[in-house]
């Protein structure tokens, strides 16, 4: 075969333009690593909500030696709505255990914020879910973050190829964030847990109810987009009674009886899919999450106290999302 | 001059009943004072419940009788409701959502200006200026003062709240080109095949489509709804052609929407075949930018569904739309304004737009009710 000039300026030029798309397309689509060498997890048993979480609660923090003192920690729980006996939002006696936790160990502000994603009406849910009261009695300020005054915030992902989003300022002056999620399975997501409970910082006032730009962007991508902008310095997960079925807000009660604690969102909800009988490296954003915010795999993860049980009976899921369910006894970690 | 031991029991009566409210309202007003004094106008006054109310008739003194107390009380707590928002009102003349900010937001702006009466001029004329000035190129309003120039969902409140204001002029021609272009995604037809073959989970018509909360996502109540009442209400716009369909579209929208008990919430009504509730402000909201079509049963469910709800909900915001809506209708709001009262009597509400929309609520029983509108026919 023989090569002139002309087919050999082409080829190159050809595989120059290809090698230059495939790196751009290879290009981490973060500007963030919050990955540590290691996360440290704890999963507690709590039989129920009590005025006992406290201190199940602060034993758990101590496990942790965290430096709170001096600063301002927003709690950041999941509430969506308030529907009668239907287990949605984080349980307000485990917030106000945490709020009462953070102040032992030092912290000069205790705030609670949420920016519920289906009631635009934050102050009925927050007096039908017996928030209200419980905060009160605590003197807890609460922050309605769909409403909070907002700030434009380049985000340090690019998943769903939105540059910035506006937050709330609330969140971005807080020093230590503590995601509060209720662990529940979600119709769209599969799970809805430490990262996507984040969601609730995105402001309703800007992006409406339910935030439905973060949908059409892709949830898993958005998820992963809000969580490189918004460190989670810390998760509670409320697991005492979680969701299985059609969450997150019409699912089935499925008592676990624990609380998970982790330094890392991505081992948070890695731990919480697992007690769910899921397998976590088959949820899209914490698989990616792995890459850059936490650690997924139990071989980074130190358990500080129960080991973690994958329950015979997975938690029940749509049908779409049955292929998260761990098959047999192995189960895949990256 | 009859002995007061001969005294029968109807010559007394109307005397006991004077002396009672003679002396509630010289304590009311006493209290009112020193509330004032503490600097708390949303603490203003309290509802007094006279123990004579259930007589009636000829007993009824007119300027003592408890309605009008309760009325009279009801007005004095909407003035300190007024006066608080004139108190959060920012230099530039728009309202935050909360206090201690100080960003203006178009939603509590608006309703605010809804809810200021006409005599505050100054006030007035401020907000009029700041929602003038903050209109986007394209004829919408942003969600608040430095958003994006995309536009939001609340453009149809701003032209509805200027329309109400009479300051609507060329400013609100564009808003109603904005609002006729402006649709949910669904209707595009790459997305309605989408909704139609492989995303068939929540139950709706996307032939049937509204507002969407800001540009690029699907239609939903709340911005529907106020877009309806905008488009509804703006003088020489309703009998277009385009706008006609519109109007038809958003409300055949709202009826395709609404929850199987009656009602809205945010904009699904069943989703996996699973029922979803219903929101007390959306229901509000929805039925009153249906208020000019004719009844249905889609309208009665709803209004029932509002009535049972309101009985038991505590929260400024809700119970304020309730009322309006509610009223608007003619269903009896009396008690419901009662309670929305001793609600706001005893808590700060913190949420200027839901201060407003109390505001609003709370003129209700002085016969004013701004989401009554009369619509061209």
């Amino acid at each position: 075969m023989k090569l002139d000039r002309r087919t050999l300026l082409t080829a190159s030029l050809g595989l120059a333009a290809g090698a230059s798309t495939a790196a751009l397309l290879n290009r981490p689509k973060y500007d963030v690593t919050r990955r540590q060498p290691r996360s440290r997890v704890a999963t507690l048993r709590a039989e129920s909500y009590s005025y006992n979480l406290e201190s199940i609660l602060y034993s758990g923090l101590e496990l942790f030696h965290l430096d709170v003192r001096g600063k301002t920690v927003l709690l950041k729980p999941n509430l969506v709505d308030y529907i009668p006996r239907n287990h949605i939002n984080t349980h307000p006696l485990l917030v106000c255990a945490a709020v009462e936790c953070f102040r032992r160990l030092g912290a000069k502000n205790v705030l609670v914020g949420e920016g519920p994603g289906h009631q635009r009406d934050t102050e009925l849910v927050l007096l039908e879910s017996g928030f209200s009261e419980q905060l009160h009695q605590l003197k807890v300020p609460f922050v309605d973050l769909n409403r909070d005054e907002l700030v434009a915030t380049p985000l340090l992902a690019t998943f769903t190829g939105m540059n910035f989003l506006w937050l709330p300022r609330t969140v971005l002056e807080a020093d230590f964030v503590v995601s509060m999620p209720k662990v529940k399975t979600h119709h769209w997501s599969g799970v809805t847990l430490g990262m996507k409970n984040m969601f609730g910082v995105v402001p309703g006032a800007k992006y409406g109810w339910p935030k439905n730009i973060l949908h059409w962007k892709g949830i898993q991508e958005s998820i992963l987009d809000v969580c490189a902008t918004v460190p989670v310095h810390f998760v509670i997960a409320d697991a005492i009674v979680a969701m299985e079925g059609n969450g997150p807000l019409n699912g089935n009660p499925r008592p676990l009886n624990r609380i998970v604690l982790a330094n890392d969102p991505v081992a948070a909800d890695a731990t919480c899919a697992r007690l769910m009988g899921l397998d976590p490296t088959r949820i899209t954003h914490i698989r990616i999450g792995a890459q850059f915010l936490g650690n997924v795999s139990t071989e980074r993860i130190d358990q500080l106290a129960d080991a973690v049980c994958v329950p015979t009976n997975p938690f029940d899921v749509v049908p779409e999302f049955q292929h998260l369910w761990v098959t047999g006894s192995a189960e895949q970690d990256s | 001059m009859v002995p007061p031991e001969r005294r029968t029991r109807k010559q007394f009566l109307p005397i006991a009943y004077f002396t009672a409210n003679f002396a509630g309202t010289v304590c009311c007003g006493m209290r009112h004072r020193r509330a004032r004094a503490k600097g708390h106008p949303n603490r203003t006054s309290r509802k007094r419940i006279s123990p004579f109310r259930t007589f009636s008739g000829d007993l009824t003194i007119w300027w003592f009788s408890p309605r009008t107390q309760r009325v009279r009380d009801t007005q004095q707590l909407n003035q300190a409701c007024v006066q608080e928002l004139i108190h959060r009102q920012l230099p530039q003349g728009g309202w935050p959502f909360t206090t201690g900010t100080t960003q203006s937001a178009v939603e509590p702006t608006a309703l605010a200006l809804l809810a200021l009466p006409s005599n505050l001029v100054r006030e007035r004329d401020a907000a009029i200026r700041l929602v003038l000035h903050t209109q986007n190129a394209n004829g919408s309003w942003p969600a608040f003062s430095g958003d994006d120039g995309g536009g939001s969902g609340l453009t149809g409140l701003a032209l509805f709240a200027l329309n109400r204001c009479g300051a609507q002029g060329i400013v609100g021609h564009r808003a109603v080109e904005w609002l006729l272009r402006t649709k949910g995604w669904e209707s595009h037809w790459l997305w309605k095949w989408k909704f139609r073959t492989s995303d068939r989970h929540v139950r709706f018509d996307p032939d049937k489509f509204g507002w969407p909360w800001m540009p690029e996502t699907v239609s939903w109540v709340v911005p529907t709804a106020y877009s309806l009442l905008a488009l509804k209400h703006a003088r020489g716009i309703s009998q277009q052609d385009l706008a006609k369909l519109r109007i038809r579209r958003g409300v055949e929208m709202l009826y395709d929407r609404i929850c199987p008990e009656g009602g809205w919430n945010a904009g699904n009504g069943v989703v996996y075949g699973f029922p979803l509730a219903p929101h007390a402000d959306a229901t509000a909201l929805a039925l009153l930018s249906l208020q000019s079509e004719p009844p249905n049963h889609f309208i009665t469910s709803s209004l029932d569904w509002l009535e049972r709800r309101a009985e038991t909900c505590f929260a400024p915001w809700s119970l304020a739309w309730a009322i309006l809506a509610l009223d608007t209708f003619g269903r009896p709001t009396a008690l419901l304004t009662d309670r929305l009262s001793s609600v706001v009597d005893n808590a700060e509400v913190n949420d200027c737009a839901a201060l407003a929309v109390v505001s609003l609520a709370l003129r209700r029983p002085a016969g004013d009710n701004a989401f009554r509108v009369a619509y061209e026919t």
